[in-house]
């Protein structure tokens, strides 16, 4: 049964120069730790490579540290930076790790340089400390080249095989190069395209490592497939109907947002974001604007902050409804009906989406400094009018499956994820929570005014599909919760302004620059120029429905990011199925993709 | 005996029989479609013709003319006659059933049933097993692994589920005796023979084990695991397309008109009604009425009961229902040896 969360958690240890991590770190590497720097809130060591392994696996298991979650890895190419952000000696390429601890509730930042020359720039794993290294560490290889020693798998996750390069170098030029697909001409497993039904290749597609054809079935299950949600693959490996192992394969959409942000101005992401994982629009705004705004350092009006909780609680219910809908289709078959249900409801929250901001999937609503528009006045009544109704539409639903005996069997024990292999795995969002590990960020880290808020985060200590299921569900009774709340200081509000008065961010009222020679001079600078934030680099992680989604950013002062780094909980939980659905059937396996709750968009971003 | 007798009037039977079937596929077809779509909350097809009702028309017209495509890596005769043997039993199995009692049409008795052999209840049991083999040699022939997987399920699940489904209509034969002290497998003959009320209470006990028995049987969700498109894309079907795809299909959907036809005809009396005596025409449309209200089952079931795991549906076969069927023959039997 689903645990409600203590209500109170651990105060965060009150060090915000992060002094204790630094002291113990120095005492117990001297020579390890290059460089410490405190920026925006945040703590950077500057590690060895050589030390990396052992000074993550000290950061994990040393009480009063416990960082036991690796919440980001990448990479930044350092070649392009002006030379004031750069220190003598400093290698071109460097890892970036984010580490967080959640007895601590506070995250730090590790940078290792890279050893080795240009062309084969090196970093020891940390697959032996943290599973979930296994997927971000193959990216990070893929798009910019860092070979990790003692990788398992060290192989191209995003980019086809045969790709010459790696894409996310500061020279890999963004246009004018032709643009290969996974399906090249040249490709050999595509030589017969349009004639494989007629006319078979002899080709075999390469094997993931470790399945055995010879003793097993291996089903290739996708990319075109109606239960992996978009074009995703994956290679099953078959013992009768009993998975031996699971593959994911991705890459089939991705469309290089983390190079496009480089070469785009601060506001103009803004619609990138919505494109990512486009079931929730909404928070994907939020979560990029939070984290310039970090970066810029700017203070949002109360208003702004009200109006951006409650549509992101609308977008995390439209998420869920989604999720609800494709989950129990896939799992019974029969819930079409309740796929009907479903978006009927998520159909007035799209309407009300409509109503603020003319666009109903991808909103661009939260903007940087606020929200683009004030709500017009029938928002208030329409989201509590929903507010009503859907309660007792969850009641419905819940009548039609939490009792329904068929569903409990398909769920219950499937896809199991201990508490262990949930962390090590880097899990987050409600598969993390369904696992009982008290992880979101709106309690841990609050922004935007959610520790103002009054809610329960729903836990689950079963970890199987069924814990997943009520998780989500008591979410969206949450959601509600916190609606109504927010809507209250929606209406308390009413005529303040929702974007931030700094001129150097939010454009100015258009009835100032009829009479004001100042704003006229931001408007002008605003648009021809854009934001230029502070340089440094900051990260910022926040409660997507679907995870924890990061946006780290390198700011070198100029107006359009160094390196914008996304962070996507899809892309993170996907690599778990592997472990969840050893030893499963085949049936299972659609239950446990639809309980890990994909979008392939942002997957493969 | 003339030539008449002999051919004419079966061919003629056979012919109006199989049209009737074929048009109430099309028609099951825009059934489903329009109360599954109430299910839904939504309209379902309206666009071709009056309410839509031109839509199985449409649907036929796009089958035919699809371009037909043999794979290159199947085993091409076999793949072939696959949907031609999943079609046939599912159309042959009717000829045992009666749809109305004996009609006075041009001068001549007529009888609404193609062939009333005393093994009835045999033949039809006999006939859809044969079913099985459409299916199984699809899924072997496409050289496809979703569609060996769905055949493989097939497989165990037919057979597993004809047990139940025959141990049931045992205990149907042995009620036959009850009234006149012979029992009976003639189908034609059930229905035209009395029963008490009680007998009726004890039949419809069965009848929901029955249901569920024929709702694997005909492959309907939730029991639906052979082609069960979240899992296994379509299932033995994967590598079929067009007209064979729309083979299959009506298959299926004969298969269900066939068995709500045998549930109608076994548990509720077939053609039997109010003034039947008096105007023997009436009882085709008691029949068909008795069909269509078996085959709204299907489609509720299909919109509200989630589909079970199949390893699941098979314990339930073997752990339970077979079971329940065979007490449920035991004391059929001894209360029929006590009367």
């Amino acid at each position: 049964m689903t645990s409600v969360a203590p209500a109170t958690v651990a105060d965060p240890v009150e060090t915000k120069e992060f002094r204790d991590v630094e002291a113990r770190l120095r005492e117990r590497f001297p020579a390890a730790v290059l460089d410490v720097e405190r920026a925006f809130g945040e703590v950077d060591f500057t590690v060895r490579a050589a030390d990396l392994l052992s000074v993550a696996r000290f950061l994990r298991d040393e009480p009063g540290l416990e960082f036991v979650h690796l919440a980001d890895l990448t990479a930044v190419d350092r070649s392009a930076l002006p030379p004031r952000q750069r220190k003598p000696g400093d290698k071109r390429f460097a890892g970036i790790y984010h580490l967080f601890s959640f007895s601590g509730r506070r995250r730090i930042r590790l940078t290792v340089p890279a050893e080795g020359p240009d062309s084969k720039p090196t970093i020891p794993s940390l697959y032996p400390l943290w599973r979930s290294a296994f997927c971000m560490e193959r990216e990070a290889y893929d798009l910019m080249g860092i070979h990790y020693e003692g990788h398992p798998d060290l192989r191209r996750i995003m980019m086809p095989w045969d790709w010459v390069g790696h894409p996310l170098r500061k020279d890999e030029p963004l246009g004018g190069e032709e643009v290969p697909f996974s399906m090249t001409w040249n490709d050999p497993e595509f030589a017969t395209l349009g004639k494989q039904i007629m006319d078979p290749p002899p080709t075999k597609a390469p094997l993931p490592k470790g399945v055995d054809p010879t003793q097993h079935m291996v089903l290739n299950l996708g990319p075109h497939h109606p239960a992996t949600h978009g074009v995703l693959r994956i290679a099953l490996e078959l013992d009768g109907e009993r998975i031996v192992s699971a593959h994911p394969d991705t890459g089939y959409l991705h469309s290089g947002f983390e190079k496009q942000g480089e070469h785009v101005r601060y506001k103009d992401f803004v619609p990138y974001t919505d494109r990512m994982d486009y079931t929730s629009a909404m928070c994907n705004n939020l979560g990029y604007c939070l984290a310039v705004e970090k970066l810029l350092g700017v203070e949002i009006p109360p208003r702004a902050q009200a109006i951006r909780v409650v549509v992101a609680e609308l977008q995390r219910i439209a998420a869920h409804l989604i999720w609800l809908a494709t989950h129990i289709l896939d799992t019974s078959g029969t819930g079409m009906s309740l796929l009907m249900y479903a978006l009927r409801e998520r159909e007035m929250i799209l309407d009300i989406f409509e109503m603020i901001c003319g666009a109903r999937m991808t909103v661009s609503y939260v903007r940087i400094g606020g929200v683009w528009k004030d709500v017009p006045p029938a928002f208030v009544p329409k989201v509590e009018e929903f507010c009503d109704l859907f309660l007792r539409r969850l009641d419905e639903y819940e009548r039609m499956l939490s009792r329904s005996v068929v569903l409990r069997k398909r769920l219950e024990g499937i896809g199991v994820l201990s508490k262990e292999d949930a962390i090590s795995l880097g899990v987050t969002g409600p598969l993390l929570r369904g696992s009982g590990v008290y992880y979101d960020l709106r309690k841990l880290a609050p922004y935007s005014g959610y520790d103002r808020y009054e809610f329960d985060v729903p836990l689950s200590n079963r970890g199987d599909s069924w814990g997943r299921y009520e998780v989500r569900m008591q979410e969206m009774r949450q959601s509600i919760r916190i609606i109504r709340q927010a809507l209250e200081d929606v209406k308390r509000t009413e005529g303040e302004p929702c974007k931030t008065t700094d001129r150097k961010v939010a454009l100015p009222p258009r009835d100032e620059l009829d009479t004001s020679m100042e704003a006229l001079i931001h408007h002008f600078k605003l648009v021809t120029e854009g934001i230029k934030p502070p340089p440094g680099e900051v990260y910022f992680g926040h409660e997507n429905p679907k995870g924890e989604l990061g946006f780290y950013i390198v700011s070198d002062g100029g107006p359009k990011p160094y390196r914008l780094r996304v962070r996507g909980p899809s892309f993170v939980n996907i690599f778990a199925t592997d472990t969840m659905a050893r030893g499963q059937l085949l049936s299972d396996l659609i239950a446990i993709i639809g309980s890990i709750d994909i979008v392939l968009g942002e997957v493969d971003r | 005996m003339n030539w008449i007798e002999v051919f004419l009037i079966p061919f003629i039977k056979s012919l109006v029989l199989i049209l009737a079937l074929l048009t109430g596929f099309a028609y099951m077809t825009y059934y489903e479609r329009k109360v599954l779509a109430r299910f839904h909350v939504r309209y379902g097809p309206n666009r071709a013709g009056p309410f839509g009702l031109l839509q199985p028309v449409a649907d036929a017209i796009k089958a035919i003319f699809k371009e037909e495509i043999i794979p290159a890596h199947v085993d091409k005769w076999v793949y072939l006659a696959a949907p031609v043997l999943a079609l046939i039993p599912a159309l042959i199995a009717f000829a045992v059933i009666p749809i109305g009692p004996d009609l006075n049409l041009f001068g001549r008795q007529v009888s609404l049933y193609i062939a009333d052999v005393n093994i009835g209840f045999l033949y039809v049991l006999a006939v859809a097993s044969v079913g099985t083999y459409g299916v199984i040699l699809a899924g072997w022939s496409s050289n496809n692994n979703y569609s060996l997987l769905g055949a493989l399920r097939t497989a165990a699940q037919m057979v597993s589920y004809e047990l139940p489904l025959g141990i049931i209509l045992v205990a149907v034969v042995l009620t036959t005796s009850l009234a006149t002290g012979e029992g009976s497998l003639s189908l034609v003959g059930l229905v035209q023979q009395e029963r008490p009320w009680w007998v009726w209470l004890w039949l419809w006990v069965a009848f929901p084990i029955f249901f569920i028995c024929m709702l694997a049987e005909t492959n309907r969700s939730p029991f639906d695991l052979p082609e069960t498109e979240n899992e296994l894309v379509a299932g033995f079907q994967t590598e079929y397309g067009g007209i064979k795809f729309a083979l299959f299909f009506m298959a299926e959907y004969i298969h269900m008109i066939t068995a709500s036809a045998i549930m109608a005809t076994v548990f509720f009396g077939g053609w039997q009604g109010p003034f039947v005596d008096r105007w023997p025409a009436l009882g085709i449309l008691y029949f068909v009425v008795k069909v269509i209200l078996v085959l709204f089952l299907f489609l509720w079931v299909r919109a509200s009961v989630p589909r079970v795991r199949y390893d699941q549906l098979m314990h339930f076969c073997w752990k339970f229902l077979f079971p329940v069927s065979l007490v449920y023959l035991a004391i059929t039997a001894v209360l029929v040896a006590l009367l």
